[in-house]
């Protein structure tokens, strides 16, 4: 990894952990920051795929989908930054469909560790399970407690877990040695 | 490739080569292991992580797809399973990062084949096999590349079964985990379409599922990076090639042949059983296991035992710290260092960043992943860098 890619790691873990210590320091008004980097997420992705097809999926054979698709995505990030005013729903699919699939993917992981005699395999079940109660927590607190706060909690909790990936990630090693 | 090819008639290619029984059965055994030596084997075992030749399914699926990670994917599918052809070849305007995605599709007959089969002489009968698996995957897994990407590992509805009657079909993929090619009604299962350059589903052959692993199968397709050219993959030609290939490798690692030439065959040798290597590899069935060990034992009139995970795993656990390289699982790992060393800084020489970064240990000491002070250990008996 260049020293530019770690800058920007490092960058983007800060800028996770302020947010999150935002969510948690206001809640209430959090939830709707939460729904503005969901947004200007989604058109930050739309952009990028945009850039994708100019720079590299142009060359490739049916490459004109990821044209429309950056199109299609550039446009519902745009479209969803204006309907941020219930955006609850939208935050409990997103925390249900992205840890739920952690969580199965972590325990499935986990037991084929466990017949492989890996000792990984206790971290890979703890992870899972972790996952699988954020999307359990992010049902109870949305759809049943109605509690935006503790939507807001939640969510700070996964950017703080994201940023610490990121910043263990800027300083990982990627260097291996070459014997003549 | 598959078991039948890797460790079945590696086995017969070693034979035919000049090594006896026993070593034939090392080197197989070793070529078919690069298919199963994981993290989480290793882990298991206790030994370095950076020996990883290959990734299981869930640890795919669990990978990340950052900078960091698709260095360490592309380390090992480049280095083991996909081999790229030409480093340096010339690609028509486009960005940096296309141009280094291509670089690494594999291709048979490189110069980094030529480098891996030297490698391995003088080393370890592990080394060798670790050598036939990469020359092997060369023609079985060419036109894809080692890395996860779309613009280049995509493949369309344009794609076509050539049928032994002259006629052809086209193939209908479907993404069912487990459930095993329907190759008479000519379904198979292959990754699912994600739009995302880096997708863990556009690593390798992912998205054209098993076809390219099988000795029978004719197909034409578009590839993505083709510019709309189609491909023919004959694959028992190919296949031919590559047995032939490798019975000229190995004797050139028993030191028969002097040097080691791109693009030469033994074909002589296996002559006599021409016949019988044709007919195996053009029958439509998608295990040729059973065909090549009949063939093999009939080769050298002994018996190959099936292949067993377990085979060497109380070995290297048993072994003491110091004694653990001198076990047959501390050699493979050895030798699988070094040749992910080679690859990685060969790519890294190109200009080509997607494998991470290489360090010439000669030129500034030991640098980088600790995993591979015990290659240092091992090449250099332990001395420091001054």
């Amino acid at each position: 990894m260049t020293s530019m890619k770690r800058v920007k790691k490092v960058l983007l873990a800060l800028l996770m952990l302020l947010c999150a210590c935002f969510l948690v320091a206001d809640p209430e008004d959090g939830f709707y920051i939460v729904a503005l980097i969901v947004s200007v997420s989604l058109t930050a992705y739309g952009v990028r795929t945009l850039l994708y097809y100019f720079t590299m999926a142009r060359h490739m054979v049916g490459g004109k989908s990821i044209l429309f698709i950056g199109i299609i995505v550039t446009d519902l990030g745009v479209f969803s930054l204006t309907t941020a005013d219930d955006p609850k729903l939208f935050l409990v699919v997103y925390l249900l469909g992205v840890h739920a699939f952690s969580g199965a993917m972590g325990v499935l992981r986990a037991l084929e560790a466990k017949r492989y005699a890996s000792p990984s395999w206790k971290w890979s079940l703890l992870g899972g399970i972790a996952n699988l109660t954020v999307a359990v927590l992010a049902v109870v607190a949305g759809l049943f407690l109605r509690s935006t706060a503790s939507l807001s909690y939640l969510y700070a909790a996964t950017l703080f877990y994201s940023a610490c990936v990121q910043l263990v990630s800027a300083f990982r090693k990627t260097a291996i040695v070459y014997i003549q | 490739m598959q078991m039948d090819f890797h460790y079945y008639a590696t086995y017969c290619a070693a034979v035919l080569a000049g090594y006896s029984h026993e070593d034939s059965m090392e080197i197989c055994y070793s070529a078919q292991f690069v298919d199963c030596c994981s993290r989480t084997l290793l882990s298991g075992l206790k030994a370095p992580l950076s020996a990883a030749t290959t990734q299981l399914q869930l640890e795919l699926m669990n990978a990340r797809t950052d900078p960091v990670g698709l260095q360490d994917i592309t380390r090992i599918w480049a280095s083991f399973h996909f081999l790229p052809g030409d480093l340096y070849a010339p690609v028509k305007k486009a960005s940096r990062l296309y141009k280094n995605k291509v670089r690494l599709i594999c291709g048979p007959n490189g110069a980094l084949l030529k480098d891996t089969v030297e490698l391995a002489r003088g080393g370890s009968l592990q080394a060798a096999g670790i050598a036939m698996h990469v020359l092997a995957d060369t023609w079985a897994h060419r036109y894809f590349a080692g890395t996860p990407s779309l613009v280049v590992n995509n493949t369309t509805y344009w794609f076509y079964e050539l049928l032994p009657d002259g006629s052809e079909r086209p193939v209908a993929f479907h993404h069912s985990p487990g459930s095993p090619d329907d190759v008479d009604r000519g379904v198979y299962n292959g990754s699912i379409f994600q739009s995302s350059e880096n997708s863990i589903m556009n690593l390798g052959h992912g998205r054209a599922g098993h076809l390219p692993d099988y000795s029978f199968i004719c197909y034409r397709y578009l590839p993505a990076w083709g510019d709309y050219e189609e491909i023919v993959k004959n694959n028992p030609v190919d296949y031919s090639y590559a047995f032939c290939q490798m019975i000229y490798a190995l004797r050139y690692l028993r030191g028969d042949v002097p040097v080691f030439e791109t693009g030469q065959y033994d074909m002589e040798t296996p002559a006599p059983w021409g016949a019988e290597i044709r007919r195996i590899l053009e029958k439509r069935q998608p295990d040729a296991c059973a065909d090549w060990k009949a063939l093999g034992e009939a080769i050298s009139g002994r018996e190959i035992e099936d292949f067993d995970l377990g085979r060497y795993q109380a070995e290297y656990r048993r072994a003491s710290k110091r004694e653990k390289d001198d076990t047959f699982l501390g050699r493979f790992f050895l030798a699988a260092m070094a040749q992910k060393s080679m690859v990685t800084n060969k790519i890294f020489k190109s200009g080509n960043l997607l494998a991470g970064f290489s360090v010439d240990f000669d030129k500034k000491g030991f640098r980088g992943i600790r995993d591979f002070v015990k290659l240092v250990e091992a090449q250099r008996g332990g001395r420091t860098h001054d």
